[in-house]
This record gives C-alpha cells, sequence and structure tokens, in this order.
C-alpha cells in the first residue's frame, strides 16, 4: 500500500478538520495506516513557540509538510488540516512529497461569517484580531487542487465521498466494498440464524 | 392483556405504564411471515413484501439452490427515512434491524441484526470512532447466550446501555426531526426464557423480570428527554412491536412433513436445498414459506404451469390435516396472490403457513421429524404485535406496514 499526503487548506471553519477526522475511520476500514496531523496539535507540540506573522506560517506549515513526507513515504496516510494559506510554501512541499493530494475546502466569507461559531471572524472584521486569514492576512486559493470540496453547498457526507472516490480513482486506496454481504459474513449471519432458531 | 399491559400494570415498567395511560394501546398484524426481517421491513418501507422484496431471512438462488441472504442492498424502494429527507428532514435511526449493510439515510443510521460488522453498520462513517470509543454493541452475542443464561443478562444489560449511551451521544449531536431506536434484547430474552418471564416460579424470574425494570428505565430516560424538548410530545410519541411472542409447545419442520407426504425429494445424506431432486413437487424456507418446485422459475423445476395450483392445493391440504395430539397445528394456509402485490412478488413464496400460536414452524432441510423440541421456549406471533400510538388508529386489519404513513402525516403539520 502506498502512503500519501492528504493536504487540506481552507479558510478557517471551512470543515477542514471536520473532514479530516470524518475520513480517518474510512481510511482505517481500507487497510491503510493513518496519522493526522491537526493544526492545533501541532502548534502545541511541533511549532510551540511560532506566532502568526507570513514568517512564522510558514515555518508551521513547512514543519507540517516535513512529518507529512516522513509519514507518507512510510507507506502511511498523513492528513494534514491547516489552513496554510500561501500557495508558494503549498507547492514547495508539494514539490518534495511524494503522493501529494491537495483538498482544497471551499467556502465564501460570507458564509463563514455566518457560521463563525467562535466568534472570530466577527472579531476580525471588528479588528480585534490581527492577521486573520481571509479578513486582514490573504488566502491564496489552489489553482490545481486535486481535490475541490465546496462546503458551503455540499453536505459533509457529500464532501467525504467526493473525496473518498477521487482516492479510489487515484489509486491511493483500494475500492471500497459494495453494499453486499461478504461471503464471510454469510457464515455469521448463518449462524446468527441457528442460534435463534433458524435454518 | 398481553405481556406489556400486565408489565406495566404489575408495576414492573411504570414509564411504559404512563405512556400507555396517555396514548393509545392496540394490537396489530406483523407481516407473513411474522419474522423481523419481513416485518421490519414492511415497517420502514411501508410497503408489503411484494413490493420491497424481502420475504424471509433467506431466499433460494433459483438457478444453483443455494441459500441467499437477501440484505438492505435489495430493499430498493425508498424507506420512510429516504421519504421525510426528501421534504428536507433528517432521522436518526438506532438499531434498525435489516439495514445491513448501512446505506446512506438523511441523517443517521445504525443498522441492527444481523449486522456484522461496526464499519458497515454505520452511515454516515463520522459517527464509527464515536461508537467503537462507547463500545457499542450491535446485539447480544446470540450463539453463546443460547446455552449460557447468566452470559445472557450481562450481555443484554451492557448492550442495552451501550445503546442509551449511543442514542445519547447522537441524538445531543445531531440535528432531527424524527428520531427512533429498536430494542431487540426482549426478543432475544423471549426466545431463550419466555418462560422466566411468565412463570413466577422459574428460577430466572427476577432477572427476566429486572430487564424489563431496565428497558423502561430506557424507555424512560427517552420520553422524558423528548419531553423536555418537544412542544407537544403526547403527540408524537410512538412505540411498536414487529410481532408478538408466545411460549413454544412443539416446533414444527415444514420439510420433514413435505418429506412425508412425498413432494420434497433430496439426496441421501443431503444437508442443504442444494441437493434437492428433480422429482421434488415443493418445499419450504423458514419459517412458514412454502414453494411450489415450477418449471421456468426453479433450475430443475418439475411443476408445470397446468399443475402447479393442484399442487398448491395439496400442500394446504396436508397443512390444514396436521394433527398434533388430535389438535389442528395450522390456523389458516395463505396464498401469496392474496398476500404480495408488487413488482416482487413473484420472488415469494406461492403459499405462507400460518400456525396456531405455540406451534413454531421451521424449514430445515435435515430434520427428519415433523415434531420436536430443542431448548428454544419462546416463539413469534402474528396478530398480536402492539401499536401504541398518540391518537386511536381503528382497523381490524392494521398491519405494521401501516404504520410509516400515520408517522409520515406526522409531518405534514
Amino acid at each position: 500500500m502506498k502512503g500519501f499526503t492528504l493536504w487540506f487548506t481552507g479558510l478557517s471553519g471551512s470543515g477542514k478538520s471536520t473532514l479530516a477526522q470524518a475520513i480517518e475511520p474510512v481510511l482505517l476500514e481500507r487497510g491503510v495506516m493513518v496519522e493526522i496531523l491537526d493544526g492545533d496539535e501541532v502548534r502545541t507540540n511541533l511549532s510551540k513557540g511560532l506566532g502568526f506573522s507570513k514568517e512564522d506560517r510558514d515555518t508551521n506549515v513547512r514543519r507540517i509538510g516535513f512529518v507529512a513526507n516522513l509519514l507518507s513515504r512510510n507507506e502511511v496516510v498523513a492528513i494534514t488540516a491547516a489552513i496554510s494559506p500561501y500557495k508558494s510554501v503549498r507547492d514547495e512541499i508539494r514539490a518534495r512529497t511524494a503522493n501529494f493530494v491537495e483538498v482544497y475546502t471551499e467556502c465564501s466569507i460570507e458564509k463563514l461569517t455566518e457560521r463563525d461559531p467562535k466568534g472570530l471572524y466577527k472579531k476580525a472584521l471588528a479588528g480585534e484580531i490581527a492577521n486573520f486569514t481571509g479578513v486582514s492576512d490573504p488566502y491564496e486559493a489552489p489553482e490545481n487542487a486535486e481535490i475541490v470540496v465546496n462546503t458551503e453547498q455540499e453536505s459533509l457526507e457529500e464532501s467525504l465521498d467526493k473525496i473518498v472516490r477521487s482516492l479510489e480513482l487515484m489509486g491511493l486506496i483500494p475500492p471500497g466494498e459494495d453494499n453486499h454481504t461478504s461471503p464471510e459474513e454469510e457464515v455469521v449471519i448463518r449462524e446468527r440464524l441457528q442460534a435463534l432458531g433458524y435454518l | 392483556m398481553g405481556l406489556l399491559e400486565r408489565l406495566a400494570a404489575d408495576g414492573v415498567m411504570p414509564n411504559i405504564a404512563a405512556r400507555i395511560e396517555a396514548g393509545h394501546l392496540r394490537s396489530m398484524r406483523a407481516s407473513l411471515p411474522e419474522i423481523s426481517s419481513v416485518s421490519w421491513t414492511s415497517f420502514m418501507t411501508g410497503a408489503n413484501p411484494g413490493t420491497h422484496g424481502i420475504f424471509g431471512f433467506t431466499d433460494l438462488n433459483p438457478g444453483t439452490y443455494a441459500l441467499e441472504f437477501p440484505d438492505f442492498s435489495r430493499v430498493e424502494v425508498p424507506t420512510l427515512w429516504d421519504r421525510l429527507g426528501r421534504r428536507g428532514l433528517q432521522s436518526i435511526v438506532l438499531n434498525q434491524p435489516s439495514t445491513y449493510p448501512a446505506r446512506t439515510i438523511p441523517g443517521v443510521l445504525v443498522s441492527g441484526f444481523v449486522a456484522i460488522d461496526l464499519s458497515r453498520s454505520v452511515k454516515p462513517l463520522k459517527w464509527l470512532g464515536t461508537l467503537r470509543r462507547q463500545d457499542y454493541r450491535i446485539d447480544v452475542d446470540t450463539a453463546r447466550a443460547r446455552g449460557d443464561h447468566d452470559w445472557l443478562f450481562q450481555d443484554l444489560e451492557y448492550t442495552l446501555q451501550s445503546r442509551a449511551a449511543a442514542l445519547g451521544r447522537l441524538w445531543q449531536e445531531e440535528d432531527w426531526d424524527y428520531l427512533q431506536v429498536v430494542i431487540t434484547g426482549t426478543d432475544r430474552l423471549y426466545h431463550y426464557l419466555w418462560d422466566a418471564v411468565v412463570d413466577p416460579t422459574h428460577p430466572r424470574h427476577e432477572q427476566a423480570i429486572d430487564y424489563h425494570r431496565q428497558v423502561d428505565r430506557f424507555v424512560g430516560q427517552v420520553w422524558s428527554r423528548f419531553a423536555d424538548e418537544s412542544d407537544d410530545p403526547e403527540s408524537h410519541f410512538w412505540m411498536l412491536s414487529d410481532h408478538g411472542f408466545c411460549a413454544i409447545e412443539q416446533e414444527v419442520q415444514l420439510n420433514a412433513l413435505l418429506r412425508e407426504t412425498g413432494h420434497l425429494r433430496l439426496g441421501s445424506g443431503a444437508t442443504e436445498l442444494a441437493d434437492i431432486e428433480r422429482e421434488t413437487q415443493a418445499f419450504a424456507l423458514d419459517p412458514s414459506r412454502l414453494y411450489v418446485h415450477s418449471q421456468g422459475r426453479f433450475a430443475r423445476g418439475s411443476v408445470s404451469a397446468e399443475k402447479r395450483a393442484a399442487v398448491k392445493r395439496e400442500l394446504a391440504d396436508a397443512l390444514h390435516a396436521l394433527r398434533y395430539h388430535g389438535r389442528p397445528v395450522i390456523r389458516d394456509v395463505l396464498d401469496a396472490a392474496d398476500l404480495y402485490e408488487g413488482p416482487c412478488a413473484e420472488h415469494g413464496p406461492d403459499l405462507v403457513a400460518l400456525a396456531h400460536p405455540g406451534f413454531d414452524l421451521k424449514a430445515s432441510p435435515t430434520a427428519s421429524e415433523v415434531f420436536s423440541r430443542t431448548d428454544l421456549v419462546g416463539m413469534h406471533t402474528w396478530d398480536d404485535a402492539f401499536l401504541l400510538a398518540p391518537y386511536p388508529i381503528e382497523g381490524e386489519e392494521l398491519w405494521i406496514g401501516d404504520i410509516a404513513a400515520h408517522l409520515e402525516r406526522e409531518f405534514e403539520h
């Protein structure tokens, strides 16, 4: 099984972490090893002390890319869910990472402001948070992401299915089982029915 | 008075007693055959087996005669939850039998019996991790529980607790319009220990009654949370069962009967219906389905279209004539043409037998005796499933397939 890096990029609140968490069990089910490099966890451990200047953000994203590459070249699926706003750094990581799959979680600022569960966009728009991506700091959307999901228009399940189908088509994960009971399962079903007096 | 009313009246199930007091309790018919796969599929589709295509836990492949296990993928008609979804309504459906492998519904589906692998029982998959961390149990370990009743009670309790925990999380974290949870532990208990439930002198009576207290607490928790969150909970709370139960007096093996009457011929040492001989005129599938071995339908079918009606009459006569210590065993033999309608009807049985309570119909291909007993003590019954509805529903012929339409109407206001 090949490892690969599933690199989610998108604005804060666009669904990167939610999709990263949601896809983990699907990939595990397909028999691959998975590690999620969660943005918050990375900042607490690997990138402790870094701030939110462009330089610090780039350093943070490069570190995530470095670890993701180590994992994916050792047959692990590395899932990252950092905003990673700058195209040049993402492209740099893409160039040195085998099987780099960029997933853009597209969502408009208007929708994100409307969702805004932590009130961050409201504060950023009011000027209370500096360097806030998409408001007071640029977000450079990918032009050639392998996968684009529009979390404004798609349900979580739809976006998830789109990502899974794309990975199947790329040959990075084995196709999912169809929706039928397998012969092995039928053996168990037979035993269970017998235990209830059938057959 | 049925068991539910009795346990409610006796104070064993006070929460259910309160719901009975507030609602309208009546009996209704299950599907025919009266088994979970058919009854629940009829419930969830609101359709007749001739339309939804599920006639039992098993089917016989007409070409190879191999036993097949129809799964949820065979149900091609929309479910209640699909139809609610078309109106933009979300459902939480926990432990619904006969929905394995789970498919996407508008909301969350966690399949029940005969679900095997949790990862294929949950849609959307984002819930898999939570359910695994909660050690969610789909069902009791029936193979072990049948012979180890200490284990049965432990497993019943654990499974119910895990169900309650899962329901709590789903309820808390999902937006829903329709919520449904199925309790399957009572069915397992009744199959293995019906006598303990109804006989106060049985050594496990107290344990059996205590399980009902646990179920009642669970219902009480569901009700009180629903009542807290709903403007008019009394008008929207439903309870039902997919069949009734009674004690087994005798298990009745239909294929053994068909061998005696000469309708079924199996090769010597045969263990499966795959070994059926060409001369066979009819066979049975669990629990009470009779198939004419028709030409054009089955690869080795020997009964011509002209003789089919005569064979059906012979089968019905043989069943009606069956006696146990002078008492009739069969209450009715129903022609599938009268029972089933829809595009799948032609894949169903030709006849369905309905036994008098106490005679548990079976269709083992290897049984040599028509009458026998095993360690099973409880069996399903057809016309005493219960329905607790928020308003009176009239009609002697109400059956479980009618309920989905009532539930859908809840959302029209």
